[in-house]
């Protein structure tokens, strides 16, 4: 199998003199471009075959481009199986055991509708919650979390793939049955010069009714395809003039036949008949087509509804649920239900107000997790303030540390909640991390201490930055800059 | 989330002053009632934006705790209650309560009129001295808020040729800053050797800015950001 050279896709290529069709031949065969380009050109001079290949590639192989967009929306299509499975994932009712039966029991009922429940393909299950497994308590987590994705993907991935599998075998579909086409009117065409008798008569209506039904079919299996998924209107507009075009030919087809003939009147005649009658039926059925096609648009909608209902159940249950089970547990200290109240909160803001577009890695994520860390660890309140943004470098990783450093310092001796502010602006980054303790002096802090002199002072001096620790009696700052370096000058600034 | 700006004077504590709260959590009203200061007189509540407009235009109060996501109306919730009493503007004052810190949320309230925005985790103490200082006519920003505004009006500080409304003034940006770093008022004050008032006028300033401004970025910058 590995032997065999992969090559690329073969698309029209960008590097064109005419429609890229050469360019792009060469690309996806591995031959030299003007080679290719040549050999055209003395195939068109014989007898004009190599003009009718270009034609025939140029309207059968789209550009780079297209291909990408063709390409991009397949993904899409899994999502369709995971829909149509839901029933097969419901939970296993045997998982309680695993879990501790009062936590999740409880916890289940509430949250979870009446009926089967698929976590999408893994999605939000797998996300888990964040905050919750470096809380106090992990033990109930560990099983649940480590269980359920896992089952989920397990059944999930069986229909998955069979999907991706016909999806794969469909993709030449439609170039198979033209060659096939084309092979069998060449074929008839030798029989005839061979001096066979082909009762074309005959064949050519049968064969017009294959081809129209063969495109009417086609159809019916992309719609199923792409079903819930994407239906825009271009896709829908290219649909029915298939339709129509399948539609057409069998129409004909069956009048040439049945009519015999073939003279026009009588086909008129009969296909006046046969409008007249289709007409009639329509009239009769439309109201009922009507009604099944809204019941299957309501049904269709109702089941997106369920999945998200489904996910969004499946996430609460992962987080919020079992984080109000612990809290309940853990009542009396008053220290553990703050620091799992404000973790879970924390998570759940991260879940509903995240934004897929934004890269992960930025200045201000890290800043954030890194004062999340030191909330979870010390259960000290930081709330981070952040304007403006910029992608990480080595030297931005010195000053989540050193900022890392002073949220630790503010946090453990400072009390009280602790503001971290972010400035990113084109002159460089700053970090503010202020308390309201009871403050100290920089001179009087041991000579062995690290913390301040070492992690926070001298790592930003190391790093080209400075740092300046501002004490009173209301509290400490400590103001931690960074310049933009010559090179990153405002790069990355969002 | 803690609001530490709040502290320090605010606008004349030894009166009452008459507040509605409005919100569709009646544990989260009467959770609030308590946490407030005895001074501060909870002469109505409502749930809904439609018994929000009716209730405030009934009891006319100096001021009006209004969680920014409600049900009813036209599904505008906060924003439709202060729209929806506009009679009473000048006499009342709304100060934008919410779980909610998403950018879009804190910014359209405040456009909508409010006079400042406080998250429902900020303690009791806090809160009574949030409604004191709105009775006062002041703003209250909170640090998030203040973050708020420099990411929308840009850390730049405006030219004489710019837009007064479009840009912040050196001053106002600094004290934007601070509050942003977790400065109380009284702090900000004696870091810029400047009275409380100073800083009251300057966050004033700042928030018809914010109210006024018809900067398209402002807008187009509270949509693109679902969170901060």
């Amino acid at each position: 199998m590995t032997t065999v050279p992969v090559r690329p896709p073969l698309v029209r290529s960008s590097d064109r003199i005419i429609a890229g069709v050469c360019a792009g031949l060469a690309e996806h065969l591995g031959w030299p471009v003007r080679m290719v380009r040549i050999g055209m050109a003395v195939a068109a001079l014989a007898g004009g075959a190599g003009l009718v290949f270009y034609g025939w590639l140029w309207i059968m192989v789209p550009t780079a481009d297209e291909s990408a967009k063709r390409n991009a929306r397949r993904p899409a299509s899994p999502i369709a199986p995971a829909v149509s499975i839901a029933p097969a994932v419901s939970m296993p009712p045997n998982q309680s055991a695993a879990v501790g039966p009062s936590l999740w029991s409880d916890a289940y009922s509430p949250g979870y509708p009446s009926g089967p429940v698929a976590p999408p393909l893994g999605g939000p299950a797998a996300a888990g919650p964040v905050g919750y497994s470096s809380a106090a308590n992990p033990a109930p987590s560990g099983p649940y979390v480590a269980g359920a994705p896992s089952q989920a993907e397990g059944t999930a991935a069986v229909p998955g793939t069979g999907a991706w599998f016909r999806v794969r075998n469909m993709r030449y579909g439609k170039e198979i049955l033209l060659g096939a086409g084309l092979l069998l009117v060449a074929a008839i065409l030798i029989a005839r010069l061979l001096g066979v008798e082909v009762p074309l008569g005959t064949l050519i209506p049968a064969a017009a009714i294959l081809g129209g039904a063969a495109i009417a079919w086609m159809q019916l299996d992309e719609t199923r395809r792409a079903g819930l998924v994407d239906k825009t209107k271009a896709d829908q507009a290219g649909g029915w003039a298939r339709l129509a075009a399948g539609l057409a030919l069998v129409v004909a087809g069956v009048l040439v036949m049945v009519s015999g003939s073939g003279s026009w009147e009588q086909t008129w005649l009969a296909l006046l008949a046969s409008v007249a009658v289709l007409g009639g039926v329509a009239l009769v059925l439309l109201p009922w087509g009507l009604k099944f096609w809204r019941d299957l648009e309501t049904e269709r909608a109702g089941r997106v509804r369920e999945t998200e209902r489904a996910e969004i159940a499946a996430h609460l249950h992962d987080s919020v649920l079992q984080t109000l089970a612990l809290i309940q547990r853990r009542a009396a200290n008053e220290h553990d239900v703050v620091r799992l109240a404000r973790a879970q909160e924390r998570e759940l803001r991260g879940w509903l107000f995240r934004d897929p577009a934004r890269d992960a890695g930025q200045l201000s994520d890290r800043i954030k997790a890194a004062a999340a860390e030191v909330e979870d660890g010390l259960g000290n309140a930081v709330d981070v303030v952040s304007v403006g943004d910029t992608a990480m470098t080595d030297r931005h990783e010195a000053l989540v540390q050193a900022s890392r450093e002073a949220m630790l310092n503010a946090s453990r001796h400072g009390g009280g909640p602790v503001s971290v502010y972010l400035e990113v602006s084109d002159g460089g980054a700053e970090v503010f991390v202020k308390d309201r303790g009871s403050g100290f002096e920089l001179h009087t802090v041991p000579a062995d201490r690290l913390g301040v002199r070492e992690s926070i002072i001298g790592r930003m001096k190391r790093h080209g930055g400075s740092a300046e620790i501002n004490s009173s009696p209301d509290g400490t700052e400590v103001r931690l800059k960074l310049p933009a370096a010559a090179e990153d000058n405002g790069e990355g600034k969002s | 989330m803690s609001t530490p700006a709040l502290d320090g004077t605010a606008g004349d504590p030894g009166r009452t002053v008459r507040v509605v709260i409005v919100d569709d959590h009646a544990i989260f009203r009467s959770g609030l009632k308590a946490d407030l200061d005895p001074r501060i007189e909870v002469v109505g509540e409502a749930g809904t934006v439609e018994q929000a407009i009716e209730v405030i235009g009934r009891t006319r109060p100096e001021v009006v705790l209004l969680d920014v996501h409600l049900p009813g109306g036209l599904g505008g919730g906060g924003r439709e209650v202060i729209a929806g009493s506009a009679a009473l503007r000048g006499t009342t004052k709304f100060l934008a309560l919410s779980v909610s810190d998403a950018a879009e949320d804190v910014v359209a309230v405040i456009r909508a009129g409010a006079r400042g925005y406080v998250t429902k985790t900020i303690s009791g103490a806090e809160i009574t001295d949030a409604v004191y200082r709105v009775a006062g006519g002041d703003a209250v920003f909170s640090p998030r808020l203040a973050g708020f505004v420099l990411d929308a009006f840009g850390t730049a500080p405006a030219d004489i040729a710019d837009d007064e409304l479009d840009k912040l003034s050196a001053r106002e940006l600094e004290v934007m800053r601070l509050i942003a770093r977790g400065y109380s008022y009284k702090e900000v004050a004696k870091e810029l050797f400047i009275s409380i008032k100073t800083v009251e006028t300057h966050v004033s300033a700042v928030l018809r800015k914010l109210q006024l401004s018809s900067r398209h970025e402002l807008t187009k910058w509270a949509a693109e950001r679902r969170l901060l």
